[in-house]
């Protein structure tokens, strides 16, 4: 039994669940009804009417209404919003037992000892029917909740049940004349509207409670012979199920429970029985010591009961609703109803996992209370109350996610609570030995360690460590070092939340928050006055939790605020950004959507992220006077002002912050004294005499203002308030500051004319202005005053300030942060626009100069008809290293070797490499250069392999990493394989991961055809070059890709040949005709299209600034049929056709046939023309003049021109 | 586990995950037994070591220290001067064959570590297959990891577990032996580095111990950014320069600086001395297919 709320009280004999409010009525034997809220704990009203005991009370479903029946025959109903009484419906003629509203008519239904049952309407106020049959007091009657169907029990030893469709009739149809004909009749003859349908009889003392089933035809009652009975009822009759027998005293009251298929009973034996309804076995007991039961209520829509005694009532529910969860990463793993389910976050996708194992329903609160997740081993562990604390451990397989119904044999173990701490390992509390039992996957218990403290919980704390949660305090153990980390003293906490960064730890206990580091130093604590259910750190430090009705928030300082309320309580999973993840009372998984403004705003606040703040003032969606008193509380009205547009508040604002210049703006505006008294008091403090002044000035205050001038030496305008006093007839402070300018005279005047004469004289004569004086003396006459003697007078002058007039040195006041730095100067886009360059047709003075570079298809297409190499090589690997031979072990004299030998040391992983593959590459990266070498000489005729050398260096280099082992030992070296996998068995060599792969190889030829276009010539050749040296070392896996490289082998060798004779024709400035012939064979190489169209029209310009016009005019030709994209190209093009057609003539006579299909040869650059004789290149199958053959291939710069060769051999598929 | 709290615990785990500055500032600890005070005092002299300094060790162990701390003051020697590493290995011999020291723990360990360095793995082995120390054992780990024989590798990591399965040495050696058969159990020795950058401070040991099992795994691009974040912690360590080196060439970037930096700093260091025998193997295979 989880008990929610307890009062203390009189008897309480009836009870009664608001359907809506956490609300519930007590009546108690004392005569007073109790209004309380059972989540705040508080009692919201007393109705104190009825005379004696009150034993029914009811709520209505939809009005503020509930009704009353006591002892004094009253039935009263009364309206909570007034709190006052409506009426009493007199009629009952004995003490009233229950009171109850339909559920659906306004109607009362009331049960008494003068042995009848009434039905009240309660709008007309009038009785609208009598149930008579019982021949004893009734105990209990109530509306069934769906049916025209009354239940009641009686002590006559009978349950009835009544029909009442005859009384609804009337009611419902009162305007059909026959049956209003038929019913005056039956009222006249005693009234039929309610007949007995069944009379139940079974029980052998008399009924003290029936109750209906919510859905189904079922009774159940409860009587003084201590039985509690099932009934069943179909459409003519109602018989006895079974009896459940235990209670061991008079049976009180009995219910179905509303969501779960129990029943419920209390008696006066003191106990509370919880029954299983389908198998009739009682489930749990709970008694009280000296309270016997009364009464019993189940709320309408939530799982919980309530149940009155002798000494006042208990809200309690049976079982706890908290789904167990395990949080990791993206993924929320939880158990619901007898599954373990999986929720991601990204996707919100929910999906079934694994069944789990249902506890028997032998008794209540058995399903899983905690639950662990490992991501590494994909394990979970569930703890439940199971045998007094058990857990168990489901490997999730990895094809998990399905609707298996098998249940998988879980490793159990008996526990207070089990937890994953690490990979392979998981802690498991023993609480009678006070030990901690660590165990892995197998439930083997790896270690066993004693706590530090008492401990009744353990939970999680980072990797290797727990906290242990005794009564009052936690503390952070490492069961590693048998250390205690940390430890702090709280209330009994009940779930423990990391951050994400596991830097701060949130202790949820009952009432209390509590924030502390890692290490359990204490950052902050919270009280809430209702209970708190869950919480989650957000990305940003923010602990946000919720309690039964708010999500609230938690700033890393303490402070805390409410984020939105709540109907129904949750368990908050996950909180990013603004979106809050949490699992609801039925297990389902859902968002809420939160504003999270105004704690952001405080967090930036607090953690001084001054951009931040104005920008969310500036966009301004927050505001009111708590934010404004919020922030006047935590010290920065300077940002508060930025809110408020009330000028007072602006004003108050502005001189908390010390900003004179708003607080004057807003006094000006607002224009009282008071804010001007006020600004000037700031002002003074602040030293701003010039403000002082002027709130002076404004408040007409002439005193202060006169001793301002004082004090800052102001004379001038001393002097003139003087006179202004003078005018305003005000003698004091005339005088006054005639004192403060040391104005004898002035003073000696102003007496004279107040009429002191005496002390007029007296002044005068003791400054020495003796004429004045004897002016003076002779008015007075007789009554000339003594003048004090024996003292030297002196004329007190008020002393020259060190400063005069302007301000004082101001006191230096906060600057505000958010002056300046808020403007927020757009930077301009750099825009970078690739330089043309023109070299490709500088060199013709017709319009060409556009040449734009654009539109380059980088793709390769799919060109098809390389031709295929299919010999296979046989290849033996007879020349191969050996290992070398091993020294046989030699046994030490030592004693402590004397029967150790020493293992002969195993093969290096470089020389299975070497011993394995027939792949040049390969053996380059073990290091075995000279097979390598051979290799490539015999496959692809390579004789010069100095350009390969920084490869086969990077080969080998790349082949193994570096691990520092133990230390000051020397370095591990590790080979690296390719194609690792996470199946790949352990021990088994795989082929050397090489640095060189076809897809940079891609790459590079893309940046060398940008290179091209660009007109880069020296740079695109040595990016081809590159290529091609690389391809001898790169391995490709499938026969596919062997294609590819072959392909790329042609493609980049027509490149490397065009670029060379296009740099060579540069060269050569001299010979015009050679240019022309280099430029036209460039034309015939393999290019790609923009690259073909810019060669041509290189051609085209050379050979048109030669005069060779025609065969410039066929470069145009063939340039026009490439249907140039770039305007101008086809222009020029167009124009040279032109200018040919007129004169077809050629200058000078070209080694160049166009018509005659030819290649080049790659050493001489001359045409071969088809049918001539040619040698190849064995690697790059350049084509040369047979005079080359022996020498070293001039394209690829690798191979030997004419040489014999097997084929390129690069991939590990064309060796199977 | 039902002793005491491990005094030393913090000082050792830093040590062998290669916090060695932390391991040496955190070494007062008060309350120390008088061979916990000597297995202390040989840790921090250890760290130094590691740390390149020395001349530091050698000065300030006397003659009058015990046993432990001469054996650690002779490792200093070794790699402080290779120049006279033959009379150090003969006084080292001399230590090793005096039955009443020649059985120290320490001993056995330094002389493991001197042989391994000079590649004699059978006089090593000698010394230390009996093990009787977490330390001993995982140098045996280590020896047979070089000698690649992984199978007497994983014997003594089975003794090491039995022992204790949770020490940071028996899991370090794990990671050694994992990533040494490589395979699947690459996996798992990035699982142990991992849970040990959760667990403890971040060192260029751990660091680096995960950029290797990435790198087995051919996942260059985190190994990079591992040991970025390594050099960044320290900009000379060797293993870091020495595996960006292969991690850059991997990923297709120039590893010249790293190279020539590794070369300046640690001109010992097995890659530098890999390349330049490449080199010179390369000549020779050139001449020799000429």
């Amino acid at each position: 039994m989880l008990t929610k709320f307890e009062t203390k009280s009189n008897r309480v004999k009836g009870l009664s669940f608001h359907t809506k409010r956490p609300w519930i009525l007590a009546s108690l034997h004392s005569g007073v009804i109790q209004l309380w809220d059972y989540r705040m704990g508080t009692l919201i009203d007393r109705f104190d009417e009825h005379e004696g005991p009150v034993r029914g009370v009811h709520f209505h479903k939809s009005q503020p209404l509930f009704v009353s029946g006591g002892d004094d025959y009253k039935i009263k109903v009364w309206n909570y919003k007034t709190h006052k009484c409506n009426f009493t419906l007199l009629g009952h003629l004995d003490y009233i037992r229950t009171v109850q509203f339909h559920h659906e008519y306004p109607w009362i239904v009331s049960a008494s000892d003068d042995q009848t049952i009434r039905i009240w309407n309660w709008q007309s106020r009038t009785c609208i029917s009598v149930l008579t049959g019982h021949n004893h007091y009734v105990m209990c009657a109530s509306f069934h909740p769906k049916d025209d169907l009354v239940v009641s029990a009686s002590l006559d030893q009978t349950v009835r049940v009544w029909d009442i469709g005859a009384l609804r009739k009337k009611t419902v149809s009162p305007a059909d004349d026959l049956l209003r004909l038929s019913q005056m009749n039956a009222d006249l003859f005693g009234g039929v509207d309610a007949i007995v349908k069944y009379v139940l009889e079974g029980h052998d003392r008399g009924v003290n409670w029936a109750s209906f089933h919510p859905t189904l035809p079922l009774i159940v009652s409860g009587a003084d012979d201590r039985q509690v009975k099932l009934w069943r009822m179909n459409e003519t009759k109602a018989w006895e199920v079974d009896t459940l027998r235990g209670h061991m005293n008079n049976v009180s009251s009995v219910m179905f429970h509303a969501k779960q298929d129990i029943i419920v009973s209390n008696s006066e034996d003191k106990s509370i029985r919880v029954w299983d309804a389908t198998k009739r076995t009682g489930l749990q007991t709970f008694r009280r010591e000296h309270d016997r039961f009364w009464i019993l209520a189940v709320h309408p829509e939530m799982n919980l009961l309530a149940a009155g005694h002798d000494s006042g009532m208990i809200v309690f529910k049976l079982e706890r609703e908290r789904p167990a969860f395990a949080l990791s990463g993206d993924s929320l793993f939880y158990a619901k109803d007898r599954f373990l389910r999986y929720y991601e976050f990204s996707t919100q996708r929910d999906s079934q996992v694994i069944p789990i194992r249902r506890p028997g329903t032998a008794s209540l609160n058995q399903s899983p209370r905690t639950l662990s997740y490992s991501p590494t081993e994909n394990a979970v562990l569930i703890c439940s109350d199971l045998d007094g604390g058990s857990y168990e451990l489901y490997i999730i397989p990895k094809d998990s996610i399905g609707r298996s119904d098998f249940v998988q044999e879980a490793k159990r173990g008996t526990g207070g609570s089990a937890i994953f701490i690490a990979r392979n390992r998981f802690a498991v509390l023993e609480k009678s030995t006070n030990q901690v039992l660590v165990k892995n996957l197998k439930n083997e218990v790896v270690k066993k360690g004693t706590l530090p403290i008492p401990t009744d919980a353990i939970f999680y704390a980072g990797t290797g460590n727990l906290l242990c949660r005794s009564e009052d305090k936690v503390v952070i153990f490492d069961l590693q070092q048998r250390l205690v980390l940390g430890d702090l003293q709280t209330p009994f906490v009940r779930y423990v939340v990391w951050s994400n960064d596991m830097e701060s730890v949130a202790l949820l206990s009952k009432h209390t928050i509590i924030i502390a580091t890692k290490k359990l130093v204490h950052q902050c604590t919270l009280h809430e006055t209702i209970r708190v259910k869950s919480g989650a750190w957000d990305d940003n430090g923010v602990f946000i939790y919720t309690t039964l009705n708010h999500i609230k928030y938690c700033l890393p300082n303490g402070d805390n605020g409410i984020i939105k309320t709540l109907d129904v309580p949750i368990y908050i999973t996950k909180v990013t950004a603004n979106i809050i993840f949490c699992l609801d009372r039925d297990g389902k998984n859902r968002i809420i959507t939160i504003d999270a403004t105004e704690y952001i705003f405080k967090l930036s606040l607090l953690r001084k992220k001054y951009d931040h703040v104005m920008s969310m003032i500036r966009n301004s969606q927050l505001c009111g006077q708590a934010m404004i008193a919020y922030l006047q509380q935590k010290g920065f009205p300077e940002v508060a002002l930025h809110f408020v547009e009330d000028e007072r508040i602006r004003f108050n604002l502005a001189l908390e912050s010390g900003n004179i210049s708003v607080a004057v703006a807003s006094a000006t505006e607002i224009n009282e004294k008071d804010q001007w008294y006020k600004l000037g008091v700031e002002a003074l403090r602040q030293g701003n005499a010039g403000i002082v002044e002027f709130a002076y000035q404004k408040t007409k205050n002439f005193e202060r203002l006169s001793f301002l001038y004082l004090i800052t030496g102001n004379l001038d305008k001393l002097s003139k308030l003087m006179k202004i006093a003078e005018v305003k007839n005000n003698v004091m402070g005339q005088f006054h500051n005639a004192l403060y300018l040391g104005d004898v005279k002035e003073r000696v005047k102003i007496l004279e004319n107040a009429g002191h004469l005496p002390l007029a004289y007296i002044t005068a004569s003791v400054h020495g202005l003796h004429d004045v004086a004897e002016r003076l003396a002779s008015e007075l006459g007789d009554n000339l005053p003594s003048l004090p003697q024996g003292k030297t007078p002196s004329l007190l002058m008020p002393p020259t300030p060190v400063m005069c007039g302007g301000d004082w040195p101001l006191l230096r006041v906060m600057k505000g942060i958010f002056e300046g730095g808020l403007e927020n100067g757009a930077t301009g886009a750099v825009d970078d626009e690739e330089d043309a360059e023109g070299v490709w047709g500088d060199e013709l003075d017709m319009d060409v100069d556009g040449i734009q570079n654009g539109d380059v298809d980088d793709s390769l297409q799919d060109a098809e008809g390389a031709d295929e190499n299919d010999e296979e090589v046989g290849w033996d690997v007879d020349d191969l290293e050996l290992p070398p031979e091993l020294d046989t072990p030699k046994t030490s004299g030592n004693a402590r070797s004397s029967v150790f030998v020493t293992p002969t040391p195993g093969m290096p992983v470089n020389q299975i490499w070497s011993q394995k593959s027939s792949l040049a590459a390969e053996q380059a990266a073990a290091g075995s250069f000279d097979t390598a070498m051979r290799l490539l000489h015999r496959q692809l005729g390579i004789k010069n392999f100095a350009p390969l050398r920084s490869m086969f260096l990077d080969l080998f280099t790349g082949s193994h990493s570096y691990l520092r082992a133990f230390s000051s030992s020397p370095v591990v070296s590790l080979a690296i394989e390719r194609g690792w996998n996470e199946s790949a068995s352990p021990n088994v060599r795989g082929p050397p991961a090489l640095v060189y792969d076809f897809s940079q190889l891609e790459e590079k030829l893309k940046a060398g055809y940008k290179a091209t276009t660009t007109g880069k010539f020296t740079e695109a050749l040595r990016v081809f070059l590159s290529i091609l040296h690389t391809i001898p070392l790169v391995v490709v896996e499938s026969r596919r890709e062997v294609d590819e490289v072959k392909e790329l082998i042609i493609i980049v060798k027509e490149y490397v040949l065009g670029l060379q004779m296009e740099l060579k024709r540069r060269e050569m400035k001299g010979d015009a005709t050679r240019q022309q012939e280099l430029a036209a064979y460039f034309t015939h190489c393999n290019l790609q299209t923009p690259h073909l169209r810019l060669a041509l029209l290189s051609a085209m310009s050379v050979c048109y600034k030669a005069k060779n016009l025609a065969t410039a005019s066929n470069f145009a030709r063939r340039l026009l049929e490439t249907n140039p994209t770039v305007e101008s190209q086809a222009k020029t093009a167009r124009q040279v056709i032109q200018a040919a057609e007129r004169n077809m003539t050629d200058e000078t006579k070209l080694n160049y046939d166009f018509r005659n299909p030819f290649v080049i040869c790659g050493a001489t650059y001359v045409p071969i023309y088809r049918g001539q004789k040619d040698v190849s290149c064995p690697y790059c199958t350049a084509r040369f003049v047979p005079g080359q053959e022996g020498n070293i291939c001039t394209v690829c710069d690798l191979a030997v021109i004419g040489a014999d060769a097997s084929g390129l051999l690069c991939s590990p598929s064309q060796v199977r | 586990m039902a002793a005491g709290p491990d005094h030393l615990f913090n000082l050792r785990n830093n040590f062998y995950l290669g916090a060695y500055q932390t391991a040496i500032n955190n070494s007062e600890i008060p309350n120390l037994s008088p061979e916990d005070a000597v297995e202390r005092d040989c840790l921090v002299f250890r760290s130094y070591i590691a740390l390149g300094s020395y001349q530091l060790v050698i000065s300030e162990i006397d003659d009058a220290a015990a046993t432990s701390l001469q054996a650690v003051k002779l490792l200093a020697m070794y790699l402080s001067s290779p120049a006279n590493k033959e009379s150090t290995i003969s006084s080292l011999k001399e230590w090793l064959a005096d039955s009443t020291i020649g059985n120290n723990a320490i001993l056995r360990l330094i002389a493991g570590i001197i042989f391994m360095h000079e590649e004699d793995y059978n006089e090593a082995l000698k010394h230390t297959h009996a093990g009787g120390t977490m330390d001993l054992h995982a140098l045996n780990v280590q020896i047979f990891i070089k000698m690649n024989r992984s199978d007497y590798a994983e014997k003594q990591l089975r003794v090491m577990q039995q022992y204790d399965e949770d020490h940071t040495l028996t899991q370090l050696a794990s990671a050694w032996f994992n990533l040494a058969v490589g395979g699947s159990k690459i996996q798992e020795a990035y699982l142990i580095f991992q849970d040990f950058s959760e667990k403890y401070p971040m060192t260029c040991l751990i660091l680096n111990g995960k950029a290797v099992s990435c790198m087995q795994m051919g996942n260059f691009d985190e190994a990079e950014t591992l040991l970025l974040e390594a050099l960044n912690k320290d900009a000379k360590d060797p293993e870091t320069l020495a595996n960006l080196v292969v991690c850059s060439l991997h990923v297709g970037k120039s590893s010249s600086r790293y190279l020539s930096q590794l070369k300046l700093s640690h001109p010992g260091h097995v890659l530098v001395k890999r390349v330049s025998s490449a080199e010179d193997n390369f000549e020779r295979a050139v001449q020799s297919i000429a």
